[in-house]
């Protein structure tokens, strides 16, 4: 009872099972990489390699296509989980000076006193996409526009690790902390909603989504709005405009007043 | 004869304690997303409970009821005491520290990825290692088995060697090899981006690795199920096997072809190439034989078992059989079970029957019905048959083992038959909520009701289940005699070398792998540009 | 029993065995051939190529920039789609296709896993990251359709569910002489 009385083709066993094996594979390779493939007239192959090599799943890269001009400038920001990953010391400090010319609307301590957003804490990859938008054109604002479009690469990602280093404060917006509605808890599953936390750093935090909690409402308001009218556009392949669009106005009104009357310390942090 | 009687019951105890707490959470599921609970506003609850009963019924609970149910048949069935037992134990402490460490990611919401994994999503790094250390802890119990046949095949050369230990060997070589895909997945590619090393991932690379573990595993978890049938039951009521040489071809072929058919869960994938779909298609249509032959074998063996009572008749002998024995029941049932969750299972093996019902909430009701059915309610009986030979102990209530029983027939088909038609109505899987007000999805509001329903049935029993045992080792001292398996009709005295050894078929099953699986990984692995960034869960 | 006699039953049972093994072979056969036979008929197989696709840049160039995601009527008359899933939509969220017009479905993902399942039909497919999923489909019936997607892609997966809208194709192809990308987004 030893391997040499088993692996051998005059092992009955052994030449069956080897036999049937590699039979039952060849008859299903030859149906699998030359039948099937031709059998469909509706897919065309250049030859029988050109067959054989699509049916074994050899990558190609996808045609080229001539593809209609965008209407508008669109956001160019590449985000990834890896985007401003490291942040440095020095990037911070030279961040800090450059901020002090933001103070004006953003508040000295990145807390806004106006309806500007609050910066604090803000996660470094929404201040990075957003100043980069507004430096392309990709969004507009007629303040905001003219400060972003001279900073440079550096400047813009030391400003971005700057405010996500600041501690989250309280709002400038004392209202009494609203019951989270039913648009923020479920989203509108049936119309493409997730709940809002999804995104928005109370449950997960989306790569470019910032945290909402005690931002003005009148902000938010008005850039759901936007994004709803599809006035704003920066959004990459428009993952909010297809939120905001299937939005209500009510839905909006008490998304916008639950989250500015929220404290900040149920957002997750991101490092 | 069985010795470590301590090991044998730390690994059923350990098996069905996880086993509880994943039921209750599969209960709390099937609740919340159902239109008679009340939604609890948090939907990442939902996917940590997920991952959590996932990870538990697919990777912990039913390799401890094979760990220890093998190391019962190493022992009873060769009639020598377990060798490495230590090894043995460490084994299982690896499962334990596995598991804890796995399940703490998990109940903090920092792994809610599923036990599918899912990459580009990434979670918490000790999740990964927590199932690596479970799964290595699994593979000491193949080594053992291995390691004990051999010194038992010593000891009695050309012997053929006893039919439960031989599908038992089988089992563990199966799992051996079928847990290296997701093993690659998890240390070539999750482990690093987890640990921070590395921040992107082939996400098709490593779908078409965790298909190599994902199908396989099923007849894993499938053969300590199958071993009862052709070992136990035939014993327990008063039968013989049918047929000794048929029983080893069905698990040989199941070693053989389990393996090489695991991409027909990727029928839908734009990374694998429709060759290989088709192959993987065709040699999953081979995995139906070995259940055909054994549906034969086992009908016939019960057919003896009738015939022994004096049953008479082409289908009088039915009504001869013992139906108050608790293996019956569980047979029956289970047969049930597999009929039409292997009737369902041929949906899923064609590419274009899948294209329906792919990743929709059939598929979560086939594989309910065929595992936490047909396989769970086996690892009951087999539980109930050997816990007096591990205790000392009486089972005395028979009565309460058949009421868990029905429950957890009835249960099982209350569930996962509603599953299986909200599926066809494209219901699709894993979602936290449904808002069932919605006219477009309202009429599956019943149907979803009527499974929650049947997950507390479910629940009822298990936890019946869990009292029946703890009851057990209180009972009155009894003696139950040396533990015995079925004998065949024609007890083979000799077996010819090829089914009396795994040699030619281990090999057989790694050169399927490698013409179906070692291309297209290949081609994956080497092609550029196609890992993609890792996304993090819970903003961590 | 005898020696004989149990022969002669072992022989009677290694009969009706291989009969049965018999009928199981054939069973499988059959199957098999059933459904090559139903993917030939019906056209409904594996996509036939591997395509490639960096996700993180699918808005910078290539297909799958917005401007050209959408329904487009192409000069043989068939429909092509181009959509991509992200977390946690579709776009375009709402797509519009023509009755009775055979249609080419091509998308991808931006980030994670997702599935495209339009309830009702069999078309149903994985978005990988990395790779394009194509799909061909036909719609007899006009209607809006639900289309969930059908994979786990993190916290707000349950409420990632698209539409579809068929029409009739005269006025598919009205809407079409403007040129452009059709969908129904916002109607």
């Amino acid at each position: 009872m030893s391997t040499s009385e088993l692996f051998t083709f005059r092992n009955r066993h052994f030449s069956l099972a080897v036999g049937i094996t590699a039979a039952i594979l060849i008859v299903t390779a030859i149906a699998g990489f030359l039948v099937l493939p031709f059998a469909q007239p509706w897919v065309q192959f250049a030859n029988v390699w050109d067959a054989i090599c699509s049916a074994a799943g050899v990558p190609q890269r996808a045609p080229k296509v001539t593809v209609p001009e965008q209407s508008t400038r669109l956001s160019e920001v590449v985000l990834t989980s890896s985007t401003l990953a490291r942040p440095s010391q020095e990037g911070i400090g030279r961040g800090a000076t450059l901020a002090q010319r933001c103070a004006i609307c953003h508040g000295p301590t990145g807390v806004s006193r106006a309806d500007s957003p609050n910066l604090a804490g803000q996660y470094a990859a929404v201040i990075y996409k957003q100043l980069l938008d507004f430096r392309s054109g990709a969004r507009t604002n007629a303040v905001m526009s003219p400060f972003a479009v001279n900073l440079t690469d550096q400047e813009i990602a030391d400003l971005s690790h700057y405010y996500a280093y600041l501690p989250r404060l309280p709002a400038y917006h004392p209202t009494p902390q609203l019951p989270k509605p039913s648009i923020v808890i479920y989203g509108a599953p049936m119309r493409g909603i997730a709940p809002c936390g999804s995104c928005h750093g109370s449950l997960d935090n989306k790569i470019g989504s910032p945290w909402l909690e005690g931002q003005s409402e009148a902000y938010m308001k008005a850039q759901l709005q936007a994004f709803a009218s599809g006035e704003r556009r920066n959004d990459i392949s428009q993952q909010m405009r297809n939120i905001a669009r299937a939005m209500t106005p009510q839905e909006i009104d008490q998304a916008a007043s639950y989250y500015a009357s929220q404290p900040p310390d149920v957002v997750k942090a991101v490092d | 004869m069985l010795v470590n009687r301590k090991l044998i019951l730390a690994h059923f105890w350990l098996a069905f304690a996880v086993f509880g707490i994943a039921l209750t959470l599969g209960a709390w599921q099937m609740f919340i997303r159902s239109p008679i609970g009340t939604w609890l506003s948090n939907p990442e609850l939902y996917y940590r409970s997920l991952t959590a009963h996932g990870t538990v019924m697919g990777y912990v609970f039913p390799t401890l009821v094979a760990m220890g149910f093998g190391y019962a048949i190493s022992e009873a069935a060769l009639q020598q005491r377990l060798v490495g037992v230590r090894w043995a134990w460490a084994g299982f402490w690896l499962i334990v520290a596995g598991s804890v460490m796995a399940v703490i990611p998990i109940a903090l919401g920092r792994a809610s990825v599923l036990y599918t994994f899912y990459p580009p999503l990434i979670g918490n790094v000790f999740y990964y290692l927590g199932v690596v250390l479970v799964v290595v802890g699994s593979w000491i119990w193949v080594a053992l088995m291995s390691v004990n046949l051999r010194v038992w095949r010593k000891a009695h050369p050309g012997a053929p060697v006893p039919l439960a230990m031989f599908a038992n060997v089988a089992g563990s070589y199966l799992w051996a090899w079928t847990a290296v895909g997701a093993a690659l997945e998890l240390l070539l590619q999750i482990i690093p981006v987890a640990a921070g090393l590395k921040s992107t991932i082939d996400a098709g690379l490593a779908r078409v690795l965790f298909s190599w573990t994902l199908h396989a595993i099923v007849y894993f978890w499938l053969m300590p199920t199958y071993i009862a049938y052709y070992t136990i039951v035939p014993r327990a009521i008063g039968g013989r096997v049918y047929s000794d040489s048929m029983a080893r071809i069905s698990f040989i072929l199941f070693l053989v072809v389990a393996m090489p058919i695991g991409m027909h869960h990727t029928f839908a994938d734009p990374q694998v190439g429709a060759g290989f779909k088709f192959i993987h298609s065709a040699f999953t249509a081979l995995v139906a034989l070995p259940t055909l032959l054994t549906v034969f074998t086992i009908c016939a063996s019960v057919e003896i078992a009738a015939r022994l009572r004096g049953g008479r008749g082409l289908f009088g002998w039915i009504r001869a059989l013992p139906w108050d024995n608790p293996m019956m029941l569980a047979l029956a049932f289970s047969f049930v079970m597999l009929g039409f969750g292997g009737a369902g299972g041929l949906i899923n093996m064609s590419y274009q029957l899948d294209a329906s019902i792919h990743n929709t909430q059939w598929i979560t009701g086939h594989f309910h019905l065929i595992f936490g059915g047909a396989i769970v309610i086996m690892y009951f009986a087999i539980a109930y048959d050997l816990w007096p030979h591990l205790t000392g102990r009486e089972l005395i209530d028979l009565r309460l083992i058949r009421t868990q029983l029905w429950l957890w027939f009835v249960g099982m088909i209350v569930t996962t038959f509603p599953w299986h038609w909200v599926g066809i109505l494209g219901m699709p899987r894993r979602m936290a909520y449904f808002d069932f007000g919605d006219p477009a999805i309202a009429p599956q509001a019943l149907s979803v009701t009527f499974s929650a329903i049947g997950g507390f049935i479910l629940l009822a029993s298990g936890i019946l289940f869990i009292v029946i045992l703890a009851r057990g080792m209180r009972a009155p001292r009894a003696d139950a005699g040396p533990y015995q398996f079925a004998l065949a009709v024609h007890q083979p005295t000799t077996v010819p070398v090829a089914l009396n050894t795994h040699g030619l078929w281990v090999a057989l099953m790694i050169a399927l792998t490698l013409t179906n699986y070692g291309y297209p990984i290949l081609t994956l692995a080497l092609s550029e540009g196609t890992s993609v960034p890792a996304v993090y869960v819970g903003a961590q | 029993m005898s020696t004989e006699q149990a022969h002669g039953s072992a022989e009677v049972a290694a009969r009706v065995e291989r009969r049965w093994a018999t009928i199981a072979v054939i069973i499988i056969v059959m199957m098999a051939l059933l459904a090559a036979f139903a993917g030939i008929h019906r056209a409904t197989m594996p996509q036939p190529r591997v395509e490639t696709i960096d996700p993180a840049r699918l808005h910078l160039s290539g297909e799958f920039v917005e401007s050209n995601l959408g329904s487009v009527l192409e000069a043989n008359g068939n429909v092509t789609v181009r959509a991509i899933g992200q977390q946690y939509s579709f776009t375009p969220a709402c797509i519009l296709v023509p009755a009775d017009t055979p249609i080419t479905l091509r998308a991808t993902s931006a980030d994670v896993v997702h599935g495209i399942l339009i309830q009702g039909t069999n078309v149903n497919t994985m978005l990988v990251p990395g790779y394009i999923s194509e799909q061909p489909m036909r719609f007899a019936r006009t209607g809006d359709y639900l289309m969930p997607c059908q994979e786990f892609c993190s916290f707000g997966h349950e409420g990632m569910w698209g539409k579809v809208k068929v029409i009739d194709k005269a006025e598919f192809a009205g809407r079409a002489k403007g040129g452009g990308r059709l969908s129904c987004v916002g109607q």
